[in-house]
């Protein structure tokens, strides 16, 4: 058992309630990010038992694809906050009817 | 010596992953998420993952959050008040928090999946490399323009060009 | 001789004839109403001939007619026209017709002249209706009838505050009696399916008796009579002394079959107490009509003494002769008084009527002298005249009783009500024609009412019920074989009138012997006693019963009302609190569900990731386990 992996669990745990509990959209991308970089760290401790390096590039994609994530996320925010004046998630409920 | 670097970052990250749960300003929080992401990038050298390592340093503390404390600074102009940030649901989450975590590593406990690690020949920084050119050139490029999309797509949704113009 | 049928129209026709004659008068404009006192005597002389044509046809006629039926009982409007009631309508319709002769005279310049003779003509109508009505029921109706009309004509000077009370007495004392015969005529008519025991067919005839008590003026209920002479003189002639008193007699004729021994004791006694008390009043009066309405209760009562003695012949003869010197001494007295109302102008409130005030009319009023003269000896009974055969049946039937002490009581009050009846016809006579002469210029009635008063006067001979002037044998003889007369009544009465006539002569042939007791002219005191003890009596069960109703009666409607509005409140609390909660409540639970469902969809995003992760925990909870 790597302790590692409970890291990771931390991570994604803490991650998780984050996203939940807190009524920010920029704190809701950290939790993102949080949850985004437990997945890393599993899949860099399991590619250290593993021949190829199928792992790591798998992380390397999921960084892009975070800063992708991360660009347009903060920018969606940005754009919700300049037209509800808010950004608060919960508060941004047009489609909800 | 390199086990005890290892229990350090990841102590500190943990710590920091944590501690963001509890504080309430977004600017701490996303000094939380650096010292964080940083300390998984020392725990990622320690696993013999150097260039993931880098470019964790590279991207996030460079980029993500260069993006992120833009956020905060333009969501606070706008706000004309410091960020205090509230908690809502605490104690469903603390109990989905718990038992995830409870489930997950009781998995990772039950599952038999470590045999000794496999010794890598070679340049590790070379052999990224030479695979990214070869073996995964194709997931590669698609990222690469699945970026490229990203960062544009993020540009115009941001910018304030179409909303003047309605 | 008309054969059977043509009988019977003719029958139906003298019961319409003065129905049309009250019609025509009610139709007749005010302007002329002139007009209906002529029309109306055509009506009536009609009306009388046919009556005669019947009168001398033979055998019964029958009209039935259906009526209207109770469940299996069926009703009949039937008519009959036997030996009494062939008698009756000629009493009926001549003495009718006379009054309606007379009035024309009488009764000109009345402003309400188409009333009067309408009401005259209904009330002949009703009249004739009783008489030959074969049924209880329908008798009962036309006596209604006639009580109502009655009671327009005793009240036809309504402006007169007396005539109006009196109107109202005679109405009253009348529905006393009538509603005891209501409940009498009702008991008969359950006796015709059913036979009933004596005790309630003496009961029965006992309630009819006292409709026929009330109708006649008999004792209890006689004060109505004397007040009724508030009314013109011409309908006392024929209401109160020919036509509507004796009603109440050939009434009892008629239900003569059904009375019993008991009834016809009470019948007798009440008859005679009558008689007696009637002679004793009518002597000490001193307004001439009210002499004449008190003589006429005396002779109503002997007539119910000679149908309480079982002589209902007798009664019938009575009845018959009594009608036209009655209606011809009231048609005196009206001439007498028509005479002199043209002098009340001129005098200030002489009482005209008053025989004190009267005096020495002999010589102005010749024929009304000599009328009032027959007439007053026919009421008498002095022999010659038609009252003489009458009373002499009668006192025959109380001389042939079979009981001795009955037969001398009875007797013996018979000729002391003759005796009285004497003296007080010598008194009037006495004081209105003798004495001394007023200097009032009087002139004699005109012909329309000479010829009627006549044509009374010689109905009032002996002639005309019999050619033997001391001994019923004439056609009455034949009708009715009957009435017989004995002679040691004849005797008896002949000697008590002659020594009645000298009594007579010796107590008033001095000028100022007007004298009278006061409790004979004020009826016994019994008119006052009523007025001061069942009045008040009558007054205090009124406001008794108001209270009662007020207090009691309101009070359990609104107490009940009460009751349903409070129940009406628990029903609506009830509704709005349990039926409608029950209601508001499931609607409330369904909307407190579809809350929470909708709470699931509420747009919260991170809500729906706190539900997606519990589901993901789920699922790995189950993978682990």
């Amino acid at each position: 058992m790597e302790h590692a992996l409970i890291l990771g669990v931390i991570l994604f745990t803490a991650g998780l309630m984050t996203v939940i509990t807190k009524r920010n959209a920029i704190m809701v991308l950290i939790g993102i990010e949080l949850m985004l970089n437990a997945a890393n760290l599993n899949l860099i401790v399991f590619n250290q038992n593993s021949p190829g390096l199928s792992g790591r590039f798998f992380a390397l994609f999921v960084i892009v694809v975070a800063v992708c994530e991360a660009a347009v996320g903060l920018a969606i925010v940005l754009r919700v906050y300049k037209y509800y004046q808010t950004s608060e998630p919960d508060q941004i409920n047009e489609l909800k009817d | 010596m390199s086990l005890l670097t290892l229990y350090v970052f990841e102590c500190l990250a943990g710590v920091a992953a944590l501690s963001i749960l509890f504080v309430r300003n977004v600017f701490h929080a996303a000094l939380l998420l650096i010292v964080c992401l940083i300390s998984l990038a020392g725990v990622f050298v320690i696993y013999n993952a150097e260039f993931i390592a880098v470019t964790q340093i590279l991207v996030y503390a460079g980029g993500v959050l260069v993006l992120i404390i833009f956020g905060i600074m333009l969501s606070s102009r706008l706000a004309g008040k410091p960020l205090q940030v509230k908690s809502q649901y605490v104690l469903p989450a603390s109990l989905i928090g718990i038992f995830s975590a409870t489930s997950l590593i009781q998995l990772f406990y039950k599952q038999q999946f470590f045999q000794q690690p496999v010794a890598k020949a070679g340049n590790p920084i070379t052999q990224t490399g030479i695979a990214l050119m070869s073996d995964f050139v194709l997931p590669f490029e698609v990222v690469g323009l699945l970026l490229l999309i990203a960062l544009l797509g993020a540009a115009v949704t941001a910018s304030s060009f179409y909303t003047k113009k309605q | 001789m008309p054969n059977p049928s043509t009988l019977e129209n003719l029958l139906a026709l003298v019961l319409i004839l003065p129905l049309l004659s009250a019609v025509v008068s009610f139709v007749i404009p005010q302007r002329y109403s002139w007009v209906a006192s002529i029309t109306s005597s055509i009506f009536l002389v009609a009306c009388a001939i046919v009556s005669f044509v019947l009168f001398f046809s033979d055998g019964n006629v029958f009209i039935n007619a259906h009526w209207f039926s109770i469940s299996t009982t069926e009703l009949n409007f039937s008519l009959v026209l036997d030996s009494s009631s062939r008698l009756m309508i000629i009493v009926v319709s001549v003495v009718s017709l006379l009054v309606h002769v007379y009035s024309t005279g009488y009764m000109a310049y009345d402003p309400k002249l188409t009333r009067y003779f309408g009401m005259l003509g209904f009330f002949t109508f009703s009249m004739l209706g009783i008489v030959l009505s074969n049924q209880l029921i329908l008798t009962f109706m036309f006596w209604e009838l006639m009580g109502f009309s009655s009671y327009l004509l005793i009240g036809h000077w309504m402006e007169k505050p007396a005539a109006a009370k009196a109107a109202h007495k005679a109405f009253l004392f009348n529905r006393i009696g009538d509603a005891f015969m209501l409940v009498g005529i009702l008991i008969i008519f359950v006796h015709q399916s059913i036979p009933i025991d004596s005790f309630w067919l003496t009961t029965g005839v006992l309630c009819i008796f006292c409709g026929i008590i009330g109708k006649s003026a008999q004792l209890p209920l006689s004060f109505w009579l004397p007040d009724a002479m508030e009314g013109p003189t011409p309908v006392s002639a024929l209401l109160h002394a020919a036509t509507m008193v004796a009603a109440g007699v050939f009434l009892l004729i008629r239900i003569s079959s059904l009375l019993t021994e008991t009834a016809l004791i009470v019948i007798a006694i009440t008859g005679i107490s009558t008689a007696v008390f009637g002679a004793l009043c009518a002597l000490n009066q001193f307004d001439i009509k009210k002499i004449l309405a008190y003589s006429t209760i005396s002779q109503l009562g002997l007539m119910i003494t000679a149908i309480g003695l079982g002589a209902k012949d007798a009664a019938l003869l009575h009845l018959f002769t009594h009608a036209f010197f009655k209606a011809g001494l009231f048609l005196a007295s009206g001439s007498v008084i028509h005479a002199l109302s043209h002098q009340t102008t001129d005098q200030n409130k002489v009482d005209i009527q008053d025989i004190r005030n009267l005096g020495g009319l002999r010589k102005k009023l010749p024929i009304t002298f000599i009328v009032f003269c027959i007439t007053a000896a026919s009421l008498s009974g002095i022999p010659l005249f038609s009252g003489f055969l009458s009373k002499d049946s009668i006192l025959t039937a109380a001389w042939t009783l079979p009981n001795p002490s009955a037969q001398w009581i009875f007797s013996l009050l018979i000729a002391l009500v003759s005796f009285i009846t004497v003296l007080y016809s010598y008194r009037m006579i006495r004081f209105v024609f003798f004495g001394k002469e007023s200097t009032l210029t009087i002139h004699e009635a005109p012909s329309v009412m000479r010829v009627p008063m006549i044509i009374c006067a010689i109905a009032s001979c002996w002639f005309i019920v019999s050619f033997n002037p001391i001994h019923v044998s004439g056609w009455f003889y034949t009708m009715f074989a009957e009435a017989e007369t004995n002679f040691v009544a004849a005797g008896l009465s002949t000697v008590t009138v002659f020594i009645a006539l000298i009594v007579a002569t010796l107590l008033y042939s001095k000028q100022a012997s007007a004298k009278s007791i006061t409790f004979f002219q004020n009826g016994f005191g019994v008119d006052s006693f009523y007025q001061k003890t069942i009045g008040p009596a009558v007054l205090a069960l009124a406001s008794g019963a108001t209270k009662t109703d007020k207090k009691v009666l309101d009070g359990i409607l609104h107490f009940v009302a009460y009751a349903h509005v409070s129940f009406a409140h628990g029903i609506a609390w009830f509704d709005q609190y349990i039926i409608d909660g029950v209601v508001d409540t499931s609607g409330r639970v369904v909307k407190w569900i579809g809350s929470i469902t909708r709470s699931f969809q509420a747009g919260k995003i991170q809500l729906y990731i706190f539900w997606a992760v519990t589901g993901l925990i789920i699922f790995l909870f189950f993978a682990l386990i």
